[in-house]
């Protein structure tokens, strides 16, 4: 980046890398009637610290991108760089660690696990992180999503609302660069919704954490700062920053 | 649907619609109790079939075993004049002897060991006949030629001696010439029995008389066994023979006896390896019970559907009693198959050790009882979470994914599956051999279930309690322990039986060897000398005493008495509590002037060394406690045809396992000095000297009959080990079935595996830390096991040993540890395979929102 001072030099400064950089991202799979082609050479760049509402119709390809960016799934062609890594280049471990420092993840299903309380589910990260106040850390996290009074909970024993608010503090447990959120809201009522919808975007805000969010809900896609639209495999509009 | 259309008769054609529906899916889910039902009902199956293959066998071959129709035995002497011609009037006789001897190689090397001697006449055998290698016509087989008889022997005798077919032995003072070895000798079972000391040596009747061992007080036993004239009913002819000879001492033994210590044998074992088989069976029942949770744990939506749908619960309930039946048919039959075939197999392997051979076929009724306690366990198994599964309010279904309702299926229910349990325990008494051990075996076996039952939820409490562990691998580790859904308690019980067994049985057969072997006392005699003539006894002291390195000797007269009255009531009346056995044909018997060493005089008082006063007797405390008697008793005893009565003068505390002489019954001085006899003797010698001392004495003393200690213990270690080993396979019956409801649980619990372990890794575990914490959990899972089994295994194994076989036992640590490290180890290992299986499961299909 280069920038102009009031004497008039002119200083070459390095910025901070995009937290997300696709660059002609495609997945091709085989199927039993052909190829499908799900991504079709799409880029899109985040900065660090923006939100991005990432809208399309079904079958768009909003959710396999994202499992991309999040390491779950690797893409046929192009490539991706998340908070400066190359992730073509790492094996399935280096990408869990990679995870673990790096990025959280909200699902629609919330996906905890069953066997474990709430408090657990929001401990395990920072666990894995080796982080000696995990439970303390994850007490705070549930406290702070409003679920103080639910640590002991196992998730079968709690409301939809609830337990995603489990999965918001636990996306947030580890203070990551980067937060996913695919439909978060869509397996919730409105009102509930909203109120987990009012967490994690505090909690981004807070935490000072790129937001990525996936949503069928232009209202809730209007309360990031940047809409990128998807349509049949490619990004339609959007996918630079303004 | 109307509530007609879902009840009474209807209901269960509905029902049994909608199962086969159902069941269009496939068999996936179920293997694991098909497997369960198998290999339970297939051991019990097979045992029975197995057993009465072999008594079918005995039966069919009573006539060959027992040598005759009927056969008496008489220790010591002959039958006499008397007895012997109304013998030969009342049917065919074929006369044999047998006894111990030391046979002596005329070969350069010169083996020398102990022989069950065995003389036969013309007559035998009656019945079968006895094959030898080379066939050889009777005459040629025995006949003497230049000097020297014919014998047939066992072929271990050559090895033993260092001889072949046309070498010459000698036995006693006649030589003999070794003229084919025996590959079958019909009657070995009904004769001396399954223990022997030695290899067989068969001679005529005719050569015995030149071997000069028959002397007076030789523990000789003179078999005749005679072949009835057509028709003769072998009953009456036994109580024509007592009423002719009432007062004779000898053992009469009728077809539907032939082989009472084999058919006793092969009844225990039976009776042992059903319950094995049994509890393989309810160690599957846990696996049914699993397979049935698990495979409902799927069908939930399904229920909730049908519910939703208007089936009430009754209809659920049977809907899936139906299906989990049909399946453990098919279980069941595939048992019944195998247990079928299975004589087929195990009839081969036993032919070596068993002296009767198995009648192959299918025998429907230990079939039809192994369906019948395949299909209770299944039952009773299987109602009650088919029962709590039909109750599930259908609202709640769809959210009871992890958490078990804690429901209680309706009272009905509970009662079925308590009668399908009493149906098992009735049916396991019911058909067992000995009612009153069966029913003890089912206390047991409801008392252990209990018992792991509450270990299982002991060890999930403690797992619970454990806290500030910081190692996360190991905290998600003892987590799993005890997590909603965790399959602790089940594993620990299924997988803990088999390994409690496997751990009881390998104390016991390490306990006994030791006793056998390691606690030999140092002072232990290296022979035992039998047939010692009271002549010889003198110059038989001075040899000894002749040779370097022999120490101590020790020598007692023998004879051989029966008990024949207590008190003056016959010894067949008299009411006793235990110690039968004494008062069961003959007994070794001696007398003294002072009580021998390690047997202190408990009650009474042992007679001056001095006595020659009317006859006393001194006995074993605890037989005479047993038998009812107490000292100013009097006890009678039939020697050689003629009776001594004798009062109990003292009671003694005898300590059996010192090996030195001791005697249950000790007369004083006197009396009993002028029956026949032969002393025993035992010597204590230096190793070295062993072989030299045994050629000397059977130089000297041809009638001698030499018995290392060593080797006869090795013999006995040697069949103890065998069955140590045979009842630690039939154990691994029931470890088999553990491991199978072990796998059961890991598979029924994979598709959480996998969830969770991609739920893990998106959390940023690696690998290594996924498999660390399954490996963890499951090696904890068989530590808590094994460490519960190690407990209430060696329990059971002390009571055995202390109660059962009245020996002091010791908790040999290396078994124990042993068997857990192994359990711990499968256990980690199962778990191991099933989280690298669920590793290999791609993360983004199970993330995606449906």
């Amino acid at each position: 980046m280069k920038a102009e001072t009031e004497a008039g030099a002119v200083v070459t400064a390095t910025a901070a890398p995009p937290m997300i950089e696709l660059t002609q991202l495609e997945l091709h799979l085989a199927s039993a009637g052909g190829e499908v082609n799900i991504l079709r050479g799409l880029d899109l760049r985040v900065e660090a610290g923006e939100t991005v509402g990432i809208v399309g119709p079904s079958g768009s390809g909003k959710s396999t991108m994202m499992m991309i960016i999040g390491g779950l799934e690797r893409p046929t062609g192009g490539s991706v760089r998340v908070a400066g890594r190359d992730l073509a280049g790492l094996n399935e471990d280096a990408l869990a660690l990679f995870r673990r420092d790096k990025v959280g993840i909200v699902f629609q299903s919330f996906h905890l696990v069953p066997t474990m309380s709430a408090l657990e589910n929001v401990a395990v990260p920072l666990e894995f992180a080796g982080r000696r106040d995990a439970f303390d850390r994850a007490r705070a996290g549930l406290e702070a999503v409003g679920l103080g009074h639910r640590l002991t909970h196992y998730p079968s024993q709690l409301s939809g609302g609830e337990q995603q608010r489990v999965a918001v503090a636990r996306a947030f447990a580890t203070e990551p660069d980067l937060l996913l959120a695919d439909e978060p809201t869509g397996n919730l009522d409105g009102e509930t919704g909203a109120q987990v919808m009012d967490v994690l975007f505090d909690l981004a805000e807070r935490h000072g954490t790129t937001l990525l969010l996936i949503t069928h809900d232009d209202e809730l896609a209007h309360r990031c700062g940047r809409i990128v639209r998807l349509l049949d495999g490619l990004i339609v509009d959007g996918g630079q920053p303004a | 649907m109307t509530d007609d259309s879902c009840s009474g008769l209807a209901g269960w054609r509905l029902a049994l619609r909608l199962a086969r529906r159902e069941l269009r899916g496939g068999l996936a889910g179920f293997r694991i109790l098909i497997a369960c039902l198998m290999l339970g009902v297939a051991s019990i199956a097979g045992v029975g079939s197995l057993s009465q293959a072999l008594l079918a066998g005995l039966a069919q071959d009573a006539r060959e075993i027992l040598g005759g129709d009927v056969a008496i035995r008489i220790v010591h002497a002959p039958a006499g004049t008397a007895e012997l011609s109304w013998l030969d009037e009342h049917g065919a006789v074929a006369r044999t002897i047998e006894m111990r001897a030391m046979a002596l190689a005329d070969t350069t090397a010169g083996g020398l060991t102990l022989v069950e001697l065995k003389s036969v006449d013309d007559a035998w055998p009656l019945y079968g006949n006895l094959t030898t290698t080379p066939a050889l016509p009777r005459a040629a087989l025995f006949e003497r030629r230049d000097g020297a008889w014919g014998a047939a022997v066992e072929a271990n005798l050559l090895d033993r001696l260092g001889a072949g077919i046309g070498d010459t032995v000698r036995i006693g003072e006649a030589r003999f010439q070794i003229r084919a070895t025996i590959d079958r000798e019909p009657d070995r079972a009904g004769g001396a029995g399954l223990f022997s000391l030695g290899p067989r040596v068969l001679i005529a009747g005719d050569a015995l008389p030149d071997t000069r061992l028959i002397r007076p007080g030789s523990l000789a036993y003179y078999h005749y066994r005679i072949r009835l004239t057509d028709n003769a009913d072998a009953h009456v002819w036994t109580r024509a023979l007592e009423k002719a000879f009432p007062d004779a001492a000898w053992r009469v033994r009728t077809l539907d006896n032939a082989s009472p210590q084999l058919q006793r044998m092969i009844d225990r074992t039976t009776l042992f390896l059903t319950l094995v088989g049994l509890t393989a069976l309810l160690v599957g029942g846990v696996g049914v019970a699993n397979a049935v949770n698990a495979y409902l744990d799927g069908k939930i939506a399904v229920i909730a559907t049908l519910k939703c749908l208007g089936a009430p619960s009754s209809l659920v309930f049977r809907i899936y009693l139906l299906q989990i039946l049909a399946l453990s048919l098919a279980g069941i039959a595939a048992g019944v198959a195998l247990g079928a075939a299975i004589p087929l197999v195990a009839a081969d392997l036993l032919q070596g050790y068993l002296p009767v051979a198995a009648r192959i076929a299918i025998y429907p009724q230990p079939l039809i009882a192994a369906a019948l306690f395949g299909l209770l366990t299944a039952v009773a198994f299987a109602i009650w979470p088919i029962a709590r599964a039909g109750e599930i309010p259908a609202a709640s279904l769809f959210r009871n994914l992890v958490v078990p309702a804690r429901i209680r299926p309706p009272p009905a229910y509970i009662a079925a599956t308590a009668t399908a349990g009493l149906a098992l325990a009735a049916l396991a008494i019911v058909t067992s051999r000995d009612a009153a051990f069966a029913a003890w075996f089912v206390a047991g076996a409801a008392a252990a279930m209990v018992a792991f039952r509450l270990a299982a939820a002991g060890t999930m409490a403690l797992a619970r309690r454990i806290r500030g562990i910081r190692r996360p691998g190991l905290r998600l580790a003892l987590a799993g322990l005890h997590r909603p859904g965790a399959p602790t308690a089940s594993v620990v019980l299924s997988l803990g039986i088999g390994l409690t067994v496997l751990t009881a049985v390998a104390l016991i057969q390490g306990n006994l060897s030791r006793q056998i072997t390691e606690e030999l006392p140092a002072d232990a005699p290296a022979f035992f000398f039998i047939d010692i003539q009271p002549d010889q006894i003198a110059p038989f002291e001075a040899l000894l005493s002749s040779i370097d390195g022999v120490g101590k000797i020790e020598q007692v007269p023998m004879l051989r008495g029966r008990i024949t009255a207590l008190n003056g009531v016959p010894a067949g009346k008299a009411k006793v509590t235990g110690s039968r056995w004494v008062l069961e044909g003959d007994r070794g018997i001696t007398w003294a002037n002072a009580p021998p060493p390690d047997s202190p005089v408990i009650a009474g008082e042992w007679w001056p060394a001095d006595y020659r006063g009317p006859l006393l007797v001194s006995i074993d405390g605890e037989v005479a406690a047993n038998l009812g008697v107490e000292v100013g008793d009097t006890l009678t005893v039939n020697v050689l045809g003629r009776e001594f009565t004798a009062t109990i003068a003292s009671l003694r505390a005898v300590k059996w396992r010192t090996l030195g002489i001791n005697f249950v019954i000790i007369f004083s001085p006197g009396p009993l000095e002028a029956a026949p006899r032969m002393h025993i003797a035992i010597v204590h010698t230096d190793p070295a000297v062993e072989t030299a001392l045994e050629r000397a004495v059977t130089d000297a003393f041809p009638n001698v009959s030499a018995i290392r200690v060593r080797t006869a213990l090795d013999t006995v270690n040697g069949i103890v080990a065998s069955i140590g080993t045979a009842v630690r396979m039939t154990a691994g019956v029931t470890l088999l079935a553990g491991t199978l409801v072990l796998a059961g649980a890991v598979a029924a619990g994979h598709r959480r595996r996998v969830y969770d372990s991609v739920i893990l890794k998106v959390l940023g575990a690696t690998r290594r830390n996924v498999l660390t914490i399954y490996a963890l959990e499951y090696g904890l899972l068989g530590l808590a096991t094994a460490a519960i089994a190690a407990i209430i295994g060696s329990i059971a194994a002390w009571a055995v040993l202390e109660f059962v076989m009245g020996i002091d036992s010791v908790w040999l640590s290396s078994v124990v540890i042993a068997t857990g490290l192994g359990c711990t180890l499968a256990t980690m290992l199962v778990g191991f395979a099933g989280t690298w299986r669920a590793l290999g499961h791609k993360a983004a299909p199970l993330l995606r929102s449906e």
